[in-house]
């Protein structure tokens, strides 16, 4: 005769086995945030989507076993007291290994993906970068980013450090973001490109972008910044094509020939620091 | 050992209500609505409002009273309703001195009726002059910016030149159109809190003084 407890682990691991195969179709069926609308963003989404499916078996396992230990292991009308518990080596060893292996698995492609979206490396050879006689050869392209209390505004030094209200980009393109602030702490978050980096003064903090696609995106403040730092988003950031960005920043350093900015720096001081008395 | 239960319960009770009463006067307090009045001249509503220096001794509507008669301020309230799918013209009567932008492309108007805004301002010679304007011609020489930034709308504001007359306010004008009701931020973008860390405190972070509520309805 089989023992009890061989029968409870092996009831457990059909239910386990079962379940986790669930979760798991379900839980790939969601779509992750921030989206695909760049290549970080995607790879963002598939990170997540990756650990959501590891965690699922773990998940599963300890919430089953919980409901399981209560109910069948449920104390009865007499009050005895169960054997003495010393510990088991090999269990022991099973969950550290397992639990190791999962999480510098995890590290090790966050880092890699981490590495990757910031790589200056991959940042040749695309089409703006090459096409473009502003950007130069295996260029990406430049965008600087300047918070201020309380509107991001930005700017285009491959073409002529223009500034505009909106962030417009080209598709396909490899993006270097430059991001900083003239007065305070403020923090600029793309939402569907993925990108989130501080805007700090005198400070040129630079994040990578690759386009892949088309379309609209959400620019907010992501650091309390004062009074109207809930007010600090733009809904009309721009993923255009090529040829939409060329006309559109033709149209812009048009329209903006007469307005003052200051020279183009890699970030600015505010100053003074206290004004007037 | 009861009574010092009831000692603790009791001033626990009075901290808490002392802080949520400060939370919700704090969440609750707005200056008082200042509502557009049909236009005199031409089409749509108009609102006329007055920057000052100090609040405390404002020409058309000084706030003697004020916490903080020392501020910078817009006169007489920064919440203001509008109607929806309306042109509206916004009159300043701006009074304050030069303090400069920190980012001078706010120097350039945008968003507003044909792109230009008319001013009454004196020349460096203390002369009176008058024009039509897209931007400001120096951004050191902005007092103020009226900022609706989710209508598009920025307008610099000129500061009043030093040889002016004691007294003298640049007068400028200007309309933009309103679309579908709701509440909209306005703002000052010129760093202009005097005596606060880069000019961004005080009157720049409070209700009342450099910003407020466009109500459009």
């Amino acid at each position: 005769m089989r023992s009890p407890n061989r029968t409870h682990a092996l009831r457990l691991l059909v239910a386990w086995a079962v379940l986790s195969v669930i979760g798991i179709v379900a839980v790939m069926q969601i779509q992750f945030p921030p989206g695909d609308q760049s290549r970080q963003a995607a790879d963002q989404s598939s990170l997540l989507s990756l650990m959501a499916v590891l965690s699922t078996p773990v998940f599963v396992g300890v919430v089953l076993f919980l409901i399981y230990a209560a109910l069948a292991f449920r104390r009865g009308k007499v009050l005895e007291d169960g054997p003495p518990s010393y510990g088991n080596i090999r269990v022991q060893v099973a969950w550290i290994a397992i639990t190791a292996v999962v999480v510098f698995f995890l590290a090790g492609i966050g880092i890699t993906q981490l590495a990757s979206a910031s790589s200056s490396t991959d940042f040749s050879g695309t089409q703006l970068g090459t096409s473009s006689p502003v950007g130069g050869a295996g260029q990406a392209l430049q965008v600087q980013v300047i918070g201020q209390q309380w509107y991001f505004t930005y700017r285009y030094p491959d073409f002529g450090g223009v500034e505009s209200l909106h962030l417009v980009l080209p598709v396909d393109a490899n993006v270097e973001i430059h991001v900083t602030s003239t007065d305070i702490l403020h923090s600029f978050w793309a939402y569907q490109l993925g990108v989130k980096a501080d805007a700090n003064p005198g400070v040129d903090n630079i994040a990578y972008v690759t386009t892949t696609h088309t379309g609209s995106f959400t620019v907010r403040c992501a650091e309390l910044c004062g009074i109207w730092h809930g007010n600090m988003s733009d809904t009309s950031g721009k993923v255009v094509s090529q040829s939409d960005f060329a006309t559109w920043v033709a149209q812009l350093q048009k329209d903006e020939k007469d307005t003052p900015v200051p020279p183009y720096a890699p970030a600015y001081f505010p100053s003074p620091r206290v004004k007037g008395s | 050992m009861g009574a010092r239960l009831v000692v603790v319960l009791l001033a626990t009770a009075a901290l808490a209500a002392l802080v949520a009463g400060f939370v919700i006067g704090f969440a609750l307090r707005f200056p008082e609505p200042l509502a557009a009045t049909p236009a005199q001249a031409g089409p749509g509503f108009s609102v006329q409002l007055e920057t000052v220096a100090a609040v405390g001794t404002a020409i058309e509507n000084p706030r003697p009273d004020d916490p903080h008669p020392t501020w910078v301020g817009y006169l007489p309230t920064t919440t203001l309703t509008v109607p929806a799918n309306s042109l509206i013209t916004i009159t300043i009567h701006q009074e304050d001195t030069p303090s400069g932008l920190r980012n001078p492309y706010w120097a350039t108007a945008r968003g507003i009726e044909g792109g230009t805004f008319h001013m009454t301002y004196f020349d460096d010679k203390g002369n009176p002059q008058e024009g039509d304007f897209s931007a400001i011609t120096d951004p050191a020489n902005a007092a103020h910016t009226f900022a609706i930034p989710d209508l598009g709308v920025f307008v610099p504001l000129e500061g009043v030149n030093a040889n002016a007359p004691p007294n003298s306010m640049n007068v400028i004008s200007f309309s933009f159109r309103t679309g579908a009701p709701g509440v909209f931020h306005w703002q000052c973008f010129v760093p202009c809190g005097s005596g606060t860390i880069y000019g961004n405190g005080g009157p720049m972070q409070t209700l009342g003084y450099m910003g407020g509520f466009l109500v459009v309805q």
